[in-house]
């Protein structure tokens, strides 16, 4: 079955006048119908990119300059990036839709509610003037905003942000889509109003069957309803795989790091939280060769001069590192690797992890 | 309308009369300080006369007084007075007529100034970097550049070997005012200023919507572009724009005063301005107080619309 989304080598840049700025230099993934993915990276890892590249809601100036954003579950899949104007148009919100960082600033301050949720429907042909009418107060139902029904007509400063997040949800629901893009949707929220709204999305997935994408830097969050975790680090996929095997066995030292800076309820007492040194690269001058290896402990010489493909460092776990490839079971050259990523199969189980193997250590692949 | 807005407008209200009251104590004083009087110059009188005349209106007697009386005058019969110059013409009566003109001529302006202004300004700004931006800019400086009595004489320049015949030539007093393809000339002299101020505002104001998030979250949305333009966009980067309205009205009162004099229209603006050169002591008074209460109904029109655009304010 053809994934719900195929994103083929999509390169995002930035053309400014001292530069291009590779925000997404050659991503490729698929997001599988009713799945949920995280891509996890930091600020700046091009993750934000990638998801108003779905959109082509790219701010000037960056440019897709390459790739294809393959779209639709049955029937012939449409390439977002060739769409015209209205294609595009009508394929916000209608098939894609996608929530922000900062409910405070999402919605119109000038226009209610209500309205707001259902202009998203007026602008497309899925519901009638009558249904999407009828449609508002379920909605805002749905996503349990108290008291929906005499709430439509308040106005978003009226609105917590917790609430004005639910909103948008509603909005990004009304036209019933099959994917569902959030990025960073908890980020500007408190901790508890965070755990509300991951949970909602995630019955929200498991009563529709919307698929999601989650972008994010928070890994609990991913830990919590994601599938598969996408990792980025400048404009790159640096790992990728099932959440379950990433989180136990993370093979790329920065996903290897990010785990590691992440604190614990069950660590050992006084352990030292790891924080990675350094910062993430000047996307206008990157390093040569893998753009981790200033920050990374454990490169070797090569990491300074050729950069890494995106190998298979496990069942349907790959990694975008040297020190893997030794024992990795693919070396292609970049190239190859990006025209045919192998897709792991939906069913698989992800395969038992080599007991021999140190979770804590990068490169500790099974033998 | 909340009893909320009504208690608003009350207080207001009783702002402007109050300013109303100081505004003209003021002019009253000030006018009072220039040398000479209304009949200084005019044909050759004796003293004697003089005398007679200023007795006659009041004028020799301690200003507080004469104050006092115009005041009860205004309050009690709403009668401005009678002209010093033009005798036995009662103000009030004057002040209406020519305040139509200058209204007409106000209005002609603002409208002028907005539509274009505001539709320049988004224009420029939803082609951003783009020649139509440039050109617009470009006119907005240029424009803002120009003093209104420049652009005045350009423009008639311009309209005397075009627009002056087509019109059979009925841009000056002699031939008389009122009719209506007289109007758009001098009311574009006036309102080119502030129009090329609200293009500047516009563009910037809307500029600084375009990029916001719940602009994106429209598009993300898939609206058309515009609605995204008009609904989203638009009507929070108007917010400003209104703010300005008000002191623009101001501008376009203050600019009138020369547009009149130059393109010899009728209006008030002339009559302030001959009035101070005769002395015309009353008219300077009722035209000043006219000015400042028109001022502050403007400056409250436009805070009475901030609630309608924008949500949040409430009164």
């Amino acid at each position: 079955m053809a994934p719900l989304l195929q994103v083929e080598d999509l390169k995002t840049h930035f053309h400014l006048r001292d530069g291009v700025v590779k925000a997404v230099d050659g991503i490729t993934f698929h997001v599988d119908k009713g799945e949920t993915v995280g891509i996890v990276g930091e600020s700046g890892s091009g993750k934000s990119i990638t998801s108003l590249s779905i959109m082509r809601l790219v701010p000037e100036p960056g440019r897709i300059v390459h790739g294809r954003i393959l779209f639709g579950a049955n029937g012939q899949p449409k390439d977002v990036v060739k769409m015209t104007d209205e294609e595009i148009r009508d394929f916000r919100g209608s098939d894609v839709s996608m929530i922000f960082q900062d409910p405070m600033t999402s919605l119109n301050p000038v226009l209610r509610i209500g309205f707001q949720v259902r202009e998203a429907m007026s602008a497309h042909d899925r519901f009638s003037d009558e249904q999407s009418k009828s449609r508002v107060v379920p909605l805002l139902k749905k996503v349990r905003i108290p008291g929906a029904a005499d709430r439509t007509k308040a106005f978003p400063h009226q609105f917590s942000g917790g609430m004005r997040q639910r909103v948008m949800i509603a909005m990004g629901l009304s036209n019933e889509p099959s994917l569902l893009i959030a990025d960073e949707p908890t980020t500007a929220l408190d901790v508890t109003v965070q755990a509300q709204i991951i949970e909602l999305l995630r019955d929200l997935n498991r009563e529709m069957g919307t698929a999601i994408i989650l972008i994010t830097h928070n890994l609990a969050v991913v830990a919590s309803i994601c599938t598969r975790v996408i990792v980025m680090y400048a404009g790159r996929i640096v790992e990728e795989g099932y959440t379950r095997d990433i989180f136990k066995n993370p093979q790329h030292p920065y996903t290897w790091s990010l785990l590691r800076s992440m604190p614990r309820l069950d660590a050992a007492r006084h352990s030292k939280l790891l924080t990675i040194s350094g910062l993430p690269p000047d996307m206008s001058n990157p390093p040569p060769g893998c753009k981790f290896h200033p920050r990374c402990r454990f490169r070797v010489d090569r990491c300074l001069e050729e950069e890494p493909p995106l190998g298979e460092v496990g069942p349907n776990q790959f990694a975008r590192c040297w020190v893997l490839m030794r024992n990795a079971l693919v070396t292609q050259p970049e190239k190859a690797a990006a025209a045919e990523v192998p897709i792991p199969p939906l069913t698989a189980e992800p395969a038992q992890i080599d007991q021999r193997s140190e979770p804590d250590r990068p490169g500790a692949v099974k033998a | 309308m909340t009893r909320g807005t009504l208690l608003y407008i009350g207080q207001r209200t009783l702002l402007i009369v109050l300013t109303a009251f100081i505004v003209s104590s003021i002019v009253f004083i000030g006018v009072h300080q220039l040398p000479g009087n209304a009949f200084v110059g005019e044909r050759r009188t004796s003293a004697a006369s003089q005398q007679a005349l200023l007795q006659h209106y009041g004028l020799d007697k301690p200003w507080p007084q004469q104050y006092g009386t115009w005041v009860t005058g205004v309050l009690t019969r709403g009668d401005l007075g009678e002209s010093l110059k033009q005798r036995g013409q009662k103000i009030t009566p004057l002040l209406l007529r020519e305040a139509r003109v200058s209204v007409s001529l106000g209005l002609f302006a603002m409208a002028f100034c907005i539509i274009f202004g505001m539709g320049l300004g988004i224009l420029a700004a939803v082609k951003q970097n783009t020649w139509i931006d440039y050109v617009a800019s470009f006119l907005a400086t240029v424009g803002y550049s120009m003093p209104n009595f420049v652009t005045a004489f350009l423009l008639i320049l311009l309209t005397v070997t075009g627009f002056y015949a087509w019109s059979g030539g009925n841009f000056y007093e002699d031939i008389g005012w009122g009719k209506l393809e007289q109007i758009p000339v001098p009311a574009i002299a006036l309102g080119l200023l502030p129009m090329t101020l609200i293009t500047r505002l516009t563009r910037a104001s809307m500029l600084e919507v375009i990029r916001q998030d719940y602009v994106r979250t429209a598009w993300a949305k898939g609206l058309r572009s515009r609605v995204v333009i008009v609904r989203h966009a638009l009507r929070n980067a108007l917010i400003p724009v209104i703010t300005v309205l008000g002191p623009i009205t101001t501008g376009v009162i203050t600019g009138s005063v020369v547009i009149e004099y130059l393109f010899g229209i009728p209006g008030l603006g002339k009559e302030f301005v001959s009035s101070i050169f005769q002395r015309d002591y009353n008219v300077v008074i009722a035209v000043f107080t006219f000015y400042a209460v028109l001022v502050g109904l403007a400056n409250l029109a436009v805070d009475l619309v901030y609630p309608i655009l924008d949500p949040r304010i409430r009164y």
